[in-house]
């Protein structure tokens, strides 16, 4: 009888303290899956793409989604959360946020400004994509509907995902990545950027979706060159391909060598950089890889070993080529130790950083004297021996 | 103890009015040259053709006798055929006798009576097991009849060590109960104090198996500890094993004892397929349970309380399933598995002739016509019906009703403190668990306390020829089962 009671005053003691430990049935809840940040003037913005609002006419079994974009305005990050959660009919969840977006103000104003609200926030994961908007607002960015995901903000996830294993021109960094980036010493971040590819009110609206060509789309551009928390400018497509390279981010990569004045395609199945620090003025990097030929269009003879060591040799020059000029644009135009040099003198001197450290990015890190060596090889030169041409 | 009255008529009277002149009491009164001859018998439990063919003809044999001397007790005693005839003296004995079918002859001038068995056939045939059916091993099933069920496992263990002890229990019912093992194997320590918990019963009347269960237990819990089958070949397969087991007369369920927590994991036909299979099998019937317990508990629990557990894409979707769902979901899963519980019961206790009927109305109406009004979510209904599915797997039903306890306590520890209510809950059911004994054995062995040893019969199975050991918690007298070969 006494333990009776004891367990029956436990249940009855819980079901008064269910309002602290966050009781919350899910149809009361705004799912937000993507979060953007926008500035004007004085006051930032901040929309949210909530994405179970239920599409209008359809039973509950068929479980399909609509999409909808709430902003809000503030002096405050908080304070324009607060402005949406006025408008929206239910709780604002953040648990679930895939993707967070922010505009080139608040970048050349400083991320670490507006980065403190979703790390304080409990219910947030931390564990989401940061993305940079190029030369559009943030917020309409969620807006443009993707006819191949049912939301906006898993089409980007899966953009960035695919794009940073293939093709190499943008990376996938998290949000919490990004911010232990900044901080670290003699390190400065990138980002990937996004864009829009057409006109932003067709994009937003159901219709996009009904074409088999749809007008508007999302498009991952290159990467954004930071320093420290400000963005400094935008790289070019190939810029962005090196710097992967160099940063050890891409893996299949496709490159043309020219050899006897026609490309040859060789995809890396295999790519790896190496820096190592020489003294304070001298930093060598070391690409190793192993690709497979995939295009010719001319008569080679790739069975012959001697020209496949031709072909090589041929690739490491112009990579070498391409990655220095990078590397000098790099170093004297932004000023920005995207690579990490200077990290990895922290790390391995402390104390000469100690010295260097105030003008690494004006003074030092222009003048460093970057070597590349390559060793690089091909291994396979898929299924066919020869070129197709018409036989004489 | 009562004399019986040397006057055949006398005692006649005496019966009738004792049985409050029911009619099925028949009695018949023979004069054999002066001396009066009472013969009695029930025509309701008797046999009236063996009645007639051995007990009339023989008296009247008898009395043709031209050899007769005086005694005509003795003459009877020693003329008439049949293969269980005894004498008692003790009347109170004649009400036992008589219910159960036997004839009395008494005769004037002697103060002992003739018993005589002319028992009615009133029960069926040995029929295939609709409890417990199975697809590889014996079909036959035990049956109302006591001898006849005895006579199932004689039949299996010829050795002259398999003893019955009897006694009777009930004061109106005067039940047989056979307390059966090995000797030698069984611990005799075991048998003692099964004996002891049943002499202490003092009860008017036992009429099944399931009403002895309770005092075989010490401590209550609402898992079974006490296996009840009706299957032979289990009996005799846990008699070998050391098991004690307890036949009830006309009662086709036998209960076997002492019994542990893994044991309602097996089946009979464990045995009688290949042992690498069965382990398979087994680890099933081990994911099924731990299903069967949590999932709906765990359902709510991340759903009210951790939607940060939930992969994106499944929440929305939840999310979008639950619009317009006018219930909490706590409510939700205790309406559909109540629903549950209910059509179980009642196609248990309806003929068959209505199952198809209750089916139709069970999933038609209540789970596709449920969604479609958007009384409960369609996830609700995958997350019972696997639930449900998952609990059928077990046969027995006390352990079914055990488990359904405990999956509404968990249920209950989910929508207060969600997946730590859930988690404390299940710590708790585990201390109850390994906390239950009875008869010196713990109700988690051969896990807690540990047993390398037996662990080849466990959740693995080892292959028959590696099982060398009896289980070592059940009795340690002769831990042998088979010799070691090479």
């Amino acid at each position: 009888m006494k333990r009776l009671t004891l367990i029956l005053s436990f249940f009855i003691i819980s079901i008064f303290l269910t309002g602290c430990a966050g009781y919350e049935e899910l149809n009361n809840l705004s799912i937000v899956t993507a979060v953007a940040f926008d500035k004007t003037d004085d006051n930032y913005e901040l929309s949210f793409l909530i994405a179970n609002s239920p599409k209008a006419q359809t039973s509950a079994k068929e479980g399909e989604a609509k999409t909808t974009v709430y902003e809000g305005k503030g002096k405050t990050i908080a304070e324009a959360s607060k402005a949406i959660e006025q408008i929206v009919p239910k709780k604002t969840y953040l648990g679930h946020i895939n993707v967070v977006i922010i505009s080139e103000d608040i970048a050349k104003d400083g991320f670490l400004k507006i980065a403190d609200w979703l790390l304080r926030n409990p219910q947030t994961r931390k564990k989401f994509y940061l993305l940079q908007a190029k030369d559009e607002k943030a917020k309409n960015i969620l807006k443009i509907t993707s006819p191949l995901e049912s939301f906006p903000s898993q089409s980007i996830a899966t953009l960035i995902e695919s794009n940073a294993e293939t093709k190499s021109i943008a990376t996938s960094i998290t949000y919490s990545n990004f911010i232990s980036q900044i901080l670290e010493k003699g390190y400065d971040p990138v980002l990937p950027t996004i864009t829009i590819k057409g006109d932003v009110k067709k994009g937003s609206n159901e219709k996009n979706l009904e074409t088999t060509e749809p007008e508007t789309h999302l498009a991952l551009g290159p990467l954004a060159i930071y320093k420290k928390d400000k963005l400094e400018g935008f790289s070019t497509e190939k810029e962005s391909w090196a710097i992967n390279v160099l940063k050890n981010e891409a893996k299949e990569v496709n490159y043309n060598v020219k050899y006897q004045n026609e490309d040859i395609s060789i995809e890396t199945n295999y790519l790896k950089s190496k820096i190592k620090i020489i003294d304070t003025q001298n930093v060598e990097i070391t690409i190793s890889g192993k690709g497979d030929i995939y295009n010719i269009n001319n008569k080679i003879d790739i069975q012959n070993y001697k020209v496949i060591n031709k072909i090589e040799k041929a690739w490491s020059n112009s990579l070498k080529k391409d990655l220095s000029k990078v590397i000098k644009k790099i170093q004297n135009k932004y000023k920005s130790d995207i690579f990490g040099f200077g990290n990895l003198i922290y790390k391995n001197k402390p104390k000469t950083w100690q010295k260097l450290e105030k003008d690494w990015n004006n003074k030092y890190f222009p003048n460093l004297n970057v070597k590349i060596k390559t060793n690089l090889k091909i291994e396979a030169t898929g299924s066919l021996v020869q070129t197709i041409k018409e036989g004489k | 103890m009562e004399k019986i009255i040397t006057n055949a008529k006398k005692v006649i009277e005496k019966t009738k009015k004792l049985y409050g002149n029911s009619p099925d009491l028949n009695t018949r009164i023979i004069n054999i040259k002066g001396t009066n001859v009472g013969i009695l018998f029930f025509e309701s439990s008797s046999q009236a053709s063996t009645i007639s063919d051995f007990i009339i003809k023989g008296t009247l044999y008898t009395a043709t006798n031209k050899n007769l001397f005086q005694n005509i007790f003795e003459a009877l005693k020693n003329n008439l055929f049949n293969s269980q005839l005894f004498t008692i003296k003790d009347y109170s004995q004649f009400p036992y006798f008589l219910s159960s079918g036997f004839t009395i002859i008494v005769t004037d001038n002697s103060s002992e009576a003739i018993i005589m068995e002319t028992r009615a056939q009133l029960d069926r045939g040995i029929t295939e097991s609709s409890s417990e059916p199975i697809l590889r091993g014996s079909k036959d099933s035990f049956t109302e009849s006591h001898s006849k069920n005895l006579g199932l496992i004689r039949k299996r263990i010829k050795d002259s060590n398999l003893w019955f002890d009897e006694l009777k229990l009930g004061r109106r019912t005067q039940t047989r109960i056979s307390i059966a093992y090995i000797n030698g194997i069984s611990d005799p320590k075991k048998i003692k104090e099964i004996k002891k918990r049943l002499k202490k019963i003092d009860i008017d009347g036992v009429l099944d198996s399931g009403n002895i269960k309770d005092y075989l237990i010490k401590q209550k819990s609402v898992f079974p500890q006490i296996q009840s089958t009706e299957r032979p070949d289990v009996v005799s397969q846990a008699l070998l094993s050391g098991k004690i087991a307890i036949f009830t007369e006309n009662c086709p369920f036998t209960l076997i004892l002492p019994n542990v927590f893994v044991d309602y994991l097996h089946t009979s036909e464990d045995q009688n397929q290949k042992s690498s299979n069965i382990t398979f099998t087994r680890i099933l019937r081990t994911i099924a349970l731990i299903i069967t317990l949590f999932t709906p508990a765990i359902y709510i629990a991340i759903t009210t309380f951790d939607q940060n557990t939930i992969p994106d894409k499944l929440l929305i979707s939840l999310a979008i399933q639950r619009k317009g769902v006018p219930f909490p979901t706590t409510f939700e899963i205790i309406l559909l598995t109540t629903i549950f519980e209910i059509l179980r019961e009642s196609d248990l206790r309806s003929p068959s002739s209505m199952s198809a009927a209750m089916s139709i109305v069970g999933a038609l109406v209540l789970g596709q016509a449920a969604v479609d009004a958007g009384i409960v979510s369609p996830i609700t209904v995958i997350v019972v019906a696997f639930t449900s599915i998952c609990s059928l797997i077990f046969t027995d039903i006390d352990f079914m009703n055990g488990i359904r306890t405990w999956r509404f306590i968990f249920i209950l520890a989910a929508s207060t403190l969600g997946i730590i209510g859930v988690l404390s809950f299940a710590i708790i059911l585990l201390i109850k668990l390994a906390s239950l004994e009875n008869l010196e054995t713990s109700y988690l062995s051969p896990f807690a306390p540990f047993s390398i040893k037996d662990q080849n019969n466990a959740i693995y199975k080892a292959p028959e020829e590696k099982i060398i050991n009896r289980p070592d918690y059940v009795s340690n007298l002769n831990p042998h089962r088979q010799r070691r070969t090479k």
